[in-house]
């Protein structure tokens, strides 16, 4: 019995033009959002290969010539020696054999690598790069170069997969269901059929079966298709299990916008009525509530300045400075440069530039990790709120499972936080024992390899979301049904 | 197989149907006359169970309405004064959505017969509804009531503005289901046809059964004047029903 009407109200969509032109719309939407996500990755990508490439060709620099130095040392005889200070082109030891110098005047970029599915989800990706210097500098260093993209994009998101399921999506849901029941009452067709041995809920219920089929079977279509053109690492279990959870959770959300439909349309208005209440909710739900939450967050965690930091950091320097230095030191640390070859000073002053860098790194470090609770103050905030409307749960869910998501992103810091101690340690202890850096002590230094959170992680924090989806999901779907009992089909 | 019994319904303050007692036998067409707000159009909703009823029972073969609305509509086929239908769907597609819904399925030659049997011209029977006139919906309407092998049809004002050709051939339809032993229960305004067709009439007024007459003992003269009798009599109704009737 139902079959006969899904099928009947899937053939009467594929019949309406409005139908068809929105699934072109979707579609479009869809390429479009593909490849606008898909050049934001790319161009994380480049710039982190170009980055990388920049201070790897600096140490490549700096290893030839400790090379050129050694065969020199060879070929003329003598000892390997450490740099101590700048010399003029050609003369003595080369700096790439100072390990304080390397380490301080080269940096190391570490790498997020991008998930299968980061293209589908920006996330915050464009604020927080994928890539951060490690270097001897202190900590907040390493964060330095975020938020620099241009404040127009961060106001309107990025137009990526996330955008067309989260904004998009609704509205065309919404514009094939709004008047589910409302349209067949006002063309007269309703009584017809409930003249026939058919219960409204099953009418409603297979009216909407038949649009979430077509809809959800092009959502899937459109998906697979996204994913094996702006994918990456089709070959790995992960993308496909994220697909999986993506779809998931893209199911979900669609169900909870059927389902206002639903809610929207027991209540007997008529076609107008209801097309306003449901434009109405979205609005809310997905534009306004969202807004609201946001500005709630910026309002009681007011995201403390960089600016602010910044001087702090300078402060700290500037004090650090003053109980380390005498006035000569100064004028010699200001021109490390310059001071003669040989000068034992000379070493004591790098020493001491060193051990200034550690201070400050004592004195900033508390702040700046002040700084970086704040933002996972607001960030936890959000969390909190996000179960007032769907679209921040969705934004939440599809950050996650792209790997896009704040959580994901601190867990990539705090490996470059330790990897930054690795990477001064190897360059301090070299320095403070003098020894020269030879050129196979380039191939040891650090190396970074991002570890993956645990995937069970990652389902760990998208419970909250997909389970608060769910939780209204069910609501929305359990009130009409419980209220279709008093629908009536004929009015006075 | 149709009755009503002390069947009330109010809407908010008003009473619109006061304790219908109405039976209406296999082989019967009763033809309810009344003013426009009498109660007909409440009773057939009542009887379909589009609305609930605030006291009494409508029973369908002795199936009550309320408790079984499904076995119910099983037995019973509905043509409302605008037979509604699939725009863009054809007559026979229209045919064949709503013969499923009621639980039957027949060949393609068996749904073109029923439009024949019903008079659809066969040139109009693959092309979409959304062309046809009023009279070409209520014929396809009465294949759907054909199709559905219905023990009992409700008819709300099924002619109305139908040209007199057109209200003829329905009437001709609506004879030959009585001859099938259906009960047929049709609200109308046209006195006329009432007495032609019907085999009973009832009288309707301010959500009350006033009269029932045969039509067998009664000439189209007496039915003009027995109504228009009730119409006028009595209160502050009576220029409303004269208005309308």
């Amino acid at each position: 019995m139902k079959r006969i009407i899904i099928s009947h109200e899937a053939r009467q969509l594929f019949r309406s033009g409005a139908f068809r032109a929105l699934l072109l719309m979707v579609a479009g939407a869809v390429a479009f959002a593909a490849w606008s996500g898909q050049r934001s990755i790319d161009r994380q990508v480049e710039g982190a290969n170009a980055a990388i490439a920049f201070e790897d060709g600096r140490r490549g620099k700096m290893r030839a010539d400790t090379e050129q130095y050694q065969a020199q040392v060879a070929a003329e005889g003598g000892e390997y020696q450490f740099a101590s200070a700048q010399h003029a082109p050609g003369a003595g030891p080369p700096q790439g054999t100072n390990a304080g110098v390397v380490g301080s005047t080269t940096a190391k970029y570490l790498r997020m690598p991008p998930t299968g599915l980061a293209p589908f989800s920006i996330g915050q990706s464009d604020i927080q790069l994928s890539y951060v210097p490690v270097s001897m500098n202190p900590t907040m260093y390493i964060t330095k170069d975020n938020e620099l993209e241009n404040p127009v994009n961060l106001m309107t998101g990025s137009f990526d997969i996330a955008f067309v399921v989260i904004f998009l999506l609704p509205i065309f849901i919404l514009a094939i269901s709004y008047d589910l029941l409302s349209s067949e009452k006002e063309r007269g067709t309703l009584a017809m059929i409930l003249a026939h041995p058919i219960s409204l809920r099953e009418l409603m219920a297979s009216k909407i079966i038949a649009r979430a089929g077509v809809l959800l079977a092009g959502v899937l279509v459109l998906g697979i298709v996204a994913l094996l053109a702006v994918g990456t690492n089709l070959d790995l279990a992960d993308t496909w299990a994220r697909f999986g959870l993506w779809m998931a959770a893209t199911l979900l959300y669609a169900l909870f916008w059927f389902a206002m439909s639903v809610l929207v349309n027991v209540y007997g208005k008529n076609s107008a009525a209801n097309g306003i209440a449901l434009a109405g909710t979205w609005l809310a739900l997905v534009v306004v509530v969202p807004t609201l939450v946001s500005l709630l967050a910026t309002t009681l965690y007011p995201a403390p300045s960089r600016m602010e930091l910044t001087t702090a950091a300078r402060q700290a320097q500037t004090e650090a400075e003053s109980t380390y230095m005498a006035r000569l030191s100064e004028y010699y640390y200001d021109h490390l440069e310059f001071v003669p070859e040989g000068d034992e000073r000379a070493m004591d002053f790098l020493t001491v530039a060193m051990a200034n860098r550690n201070a400050i790194e004592k004195a900033v470090r508390p702040l700046y990790d002040e700084f970086q609770s704040q933002l996972n103050l607001q960030e936890s905030l959000v969390q909190r709120f996000q179960f007032i409307s769907p679209a921040i749960m969705m934004q939440l869910a599809l950050n996650e499972i792209s790997g896009t998501s704040a959580d994901r992103y601190e867990h990539f810091l705090n490996q470059a936080y330790d990897f930054r101690v690795e990477w001064s340690e190897f360059f301090t202890v070299k320095f403070l024992q003098r020894a020269p850096l030879r050129p196979q002590d380039y191939d040891q230094l650090p190396a970074f390899e991002y570890r993956e959170e645990p995937f069970a992680t990652v389902l760990m924090r998208l419970v909250p979301s997909l389970l608060g989806m769910l939780v209204l999901l069910t609501g929305a779907i359990l009130i009409p049904f419980l209220r279709l009992r008093r629908y009536q089909v004929a009015t006075s | 197989m149709l009755q009503a019994t002390k069947l009330t319904k109010n809407y908010g303050d008003i009473e619109a149907l006061k304790g219908l007692d109405m039976t209406v036998e296999g082989g019967d067409i009763y033809c309810l006359l009344g003013a426009n707000g009498a109660g007909k159009t409440t009773t057939i909703s009542l009887f379909l169970n589009f609305i609930r009823p605030d006291g009494g029972t409508a029973t369908v073969c002795g199936l009550d309405v309320a408790e079984q609305p499904l076995e119910t509509k099983k037995l019973l086929a509905y043509i409302p004064e605008q037979v509604m239908l699939y725009g863009n769907l054809t007559a026979l597609e229209n045919l064949r959505y709503f013969s499923q819904l009621g639980g039957h399925d027949y060949s393609q030659d068996e749904y073109r017969d029923f439009l024949r049997r019903v008079g659809l011209e066969e040139e109009a029977v693959d092309r979409r509804v959304k062309t046809y006139s009023k009279g070409m919906r209520q014929k396809v309407g009465v294949a759907i009531a054909l199709a559905k092998q219905a023990r009992a049809l409700l008819l709300d004002e099924p002619t109305a503005g139908l040209d007199p050709k057109a209200s003829n051939e329905f009437s001709e339809l609506l004879l030959n289901l009585k001859s099938h032993g259906a009960a047929i229960l049709m609200a109308t305004h046209d006195l006329f046809r009432a007495k032609e067709t019907g085999t009973r009439i009832g009288i309707m007024k301010e959500g009350r059964l006033v009269d029932e007459l045969s039509t067998g003992e009664v000439t189209h003269a007496d039915v003009e004047k027995i109504y228009l009798q009730h119409m006028h009599a009595g209160g502050h109704y009576a220029q409303d029903g004269a208005g309308s009737a």
